[in-house]
C-alpha cells in the first residue's frame, strides 16, 4: 500500500493547486481522470422551445443552455439519475426545471444571459403550455431534497453581481425567447457538460529527467523550452549526471479549476471518498 | 435515433455481471479477467498497483474494442499466491490508499480554510487575482468575444 502525501499550494473559490507525492503515475493519472469525468453535477439536458424569434436556431440555443454551469452542491446525494428514478418522465427528485421568458420591447440590442433562467419551484404551480413543470407529482418520497445545497440548480453566479453571467444570445426589438429546460444529473462520460471542471492541469518531472518526452528544438533546447513554475520544486539535473533508467516519477503537480458548479474542495473530497 | 444511451458505457445493465474470470489453461498461475463497464481509469490504476506487487510476474490490460465498454486484465504470479487473490489484495490496498488520500486532503483543506476567506474579500471574485491569469474576463470587464 502506498502512502500518499498531499500539499495544497493554493486554494481559491474556483480552483485548487496541489502537489501529490508517494503514489505511482497510474494512480495519479486515474485521479486526474476521475476529477474530470466521474463526478456528478446537474446540467440542462432537455429544452422545450415555445417561442424562438432570435437569430439563433433552436438547437444552437439548446446546446448553449446545456453548457451553462448550474449550482450542484451535494448533487451526488441530493438528486437521482433519471434512469434510476421510479417516475415516468421528470419529477422533483430527478430533475430541476428552469424557464426563460425574455422579449425585447425597446430599440438597441439586449443580452439574454444565464441570469434570465429561473428555477421553477415544486410548489410554484407554474404551468408551461405543454403542461406542468414537473410531470409527476413526485414518486415515492426520498430524503434527496433536504440534502441539496442553497440555490441548487440555479446558474452559477446568478445572485452575484460581481460574476458576469453567461451570454446565451442577443436580441433586438420585437424578438423574444421562451423555453422550458429540464436539468438532470449526469457525469462527463455521458456528455462533457456534466464535468465539474473547466480545466485540470497535470504535470510531473518538469526537468524531463526521466526522458518521458523528447523536445523538438531549433538550436538550443534549454532556451526554447522554458521551465514551468513547478520546476522550482525539484532539483535541476546536473549536466554530468548519468541517466537513471530505473527512476520513477514521484511528484505530481495538479491544478483543478472548476466551472463553479461544485467547489474545488467538494470535487476533490468526492473523488477520494467514493471513487470507483 | 437508434443510438444506444450514452450511460450504457458506464452503468451495468440489470443482472449484468461486473467481472468475468477466465482461468488460463496453458500458462501456470495465470488468469484473464474481463471487467465490464470500466475503462482506463480503473484499468491503469489496478495494473500499475499489480506491477508493484513482488509476486506478480506479469500484469497487463487492454481495451479490446473502443466501442465496447470493457477491459481485459491478464495476471501471472510466481505461484506463491493465486492471481485472483493478488488482485483482491491490490484492490483493497487501493481503497485504503484512497481513504488515506482523503484524510490528507481533509487536513490540508481545513488548514487552508482561513486563506480562502482572507483572500476573497479584498480581491473579489474570479479572475481578479493575478495568479489565475483570468483577469481580462473579470468582473469589471463585461465585454466578451461577440463584442468586437
Amino acid at each position: 500500500m502506498s502512502n500518499p502525501r498531499v500539499r495544497i499550494r493554493n486554494v481559491q473559490h474556483d480552483r485548487v493547486n496541489f502537489v501529490l507525492e508517494g503514489v505511482d503515475i497510474g494512480f495519479a493519472n486515474s485521479l486526474r481522470r476521475v476529477v474530470m469525468a466521474d463526478i456528478p453535477t446537474v446540467a440542462i439536458d432537455i429544452v422545450e422551445i415555445e417561442t424562438n424569434t432570435t437569430v439563433l436556431a433552436d438547437e444552437f440555443i439548446a446546446h448553449r443552455l446545456g453548457m451553462i454551469p448550474l449550482i450542484s452542491t451535494n448533487c451526488d446525494e441530493g438528486m437521482r439519475y433519471t434512469r434510476d428514478c421510479t417516475c415516468l418522465s421528470n419529477c422533483k427528485y430527478c430533475s430541476v426545471v428552469l424557464y426563460l421568458d425574455v422579449s425585447c420591447q425597446e430599440g438597441g440590442t439586449m443580452d439574454i444571459t444565464s441570469d434570465h433562467l429561473q428555477v421553477v419551484g415544486y410548489n410554484s404551480g407554474y404551468r408551461f403550455t405543454s403542461g406542468p413543470a414537473y410531470s409527476d407529482p413526485a414518486s415515492d418520497g426520498g430524503e434527496e431534497l433536504s440534502k441539496r445545497g442553497d440555490g441548487f440548480g440555479n446558474p452559477v453566479g446568478k445572485d452575484d453581481d460581481s460574476v458576469p453571467p453567461v451570454l446565451i444570445t442577443k436580441i433586438r426589438k420585437g424578438q423574444g425567447l421562451k423555453l422550458k429546460c429540464v436539468a438532470r444529473k449526469g457525469i462527463a462520460k455521458e456528455h462533457a457538460k456534466w464535468s465539474p471542471c473547466s480545466a485540470v492541469s497535470f504535470e510531473y518531472d518538469p526537468h524531463n529527467k526521466l526522458r518521458h518526452t523528447s523536445y523538438w528544438f531549433e538550436s538550443d533546447e534549454r532556451a526554447e523550452w522554458p521551465l514551468s513554475e513547478n520546476a522550482k520544486e525539484e532539483e535541476p539535473p546536473r549536466d554530468d549526471m548519468p541517466f537513471d533508467f530505473n527512476a520513477k516519477p514521484e511528484k505530481f503537480y495538479f491544478e483543478v479549476e472548476t466551472t463553479g458548479a461544485l467547489s474545488p474542495k467538494e470535487v476533490i473530497m468526492k473523488v477520494t471518498t467514493n471513487s470507483g | 435515433m437508434n443510438a444506444i444511451n450514452r450511460y450504457e458505457l458506464f452503468v451495468l445493465e440489470d443482472g449484468e455481471k461486473p467481472v468475468e474470470i477466465i482461468e488460463d489453461t496453458k500458462i501456470p498461475n495465470a488468469v484473464t479477467i474481463k471487467i465490464f463497464k470500466q475503462d482506463h481509469t480503473l484499468a491503469s490504476m489496478v495494473r500499475s498497483e499489480l506491477l508493484a506487487t513482488p509476486c506478480v510476474l506479469f500484469a497487463g490490460y487492454k481495451v479490446p474494442h473502443p466501442l465496447e465498454p470493457a477491459f481485459v486484465l491478464k495476471i501471472q504470479t510466481d505461484g506463491s499466491q493465486p492471481p485472483v487473490q493478488v488482485l483482491e489484495n491490490v484492490c483493497t490496498s487501493l481503497i485504503a490508499t484512497f481513504s488515506k488520500l482523503a484524510d490528507q486532503f481533509k487536513r490540508e483543506f481545513s488548514a487552508r480554510e482561513l486563506d480562502i476567506q482572507v483572500e476573497e474579500d479584498p480581491y473579489g471574485p474570479v479572475g481578479t487575482n493575478s495568479t489565475s491569469g483570468a483577469g481580462v474576463w473579470g468582473a469589471g470587464n463585461r465585454r466578451d468575444y461577440l463584442d468586437f
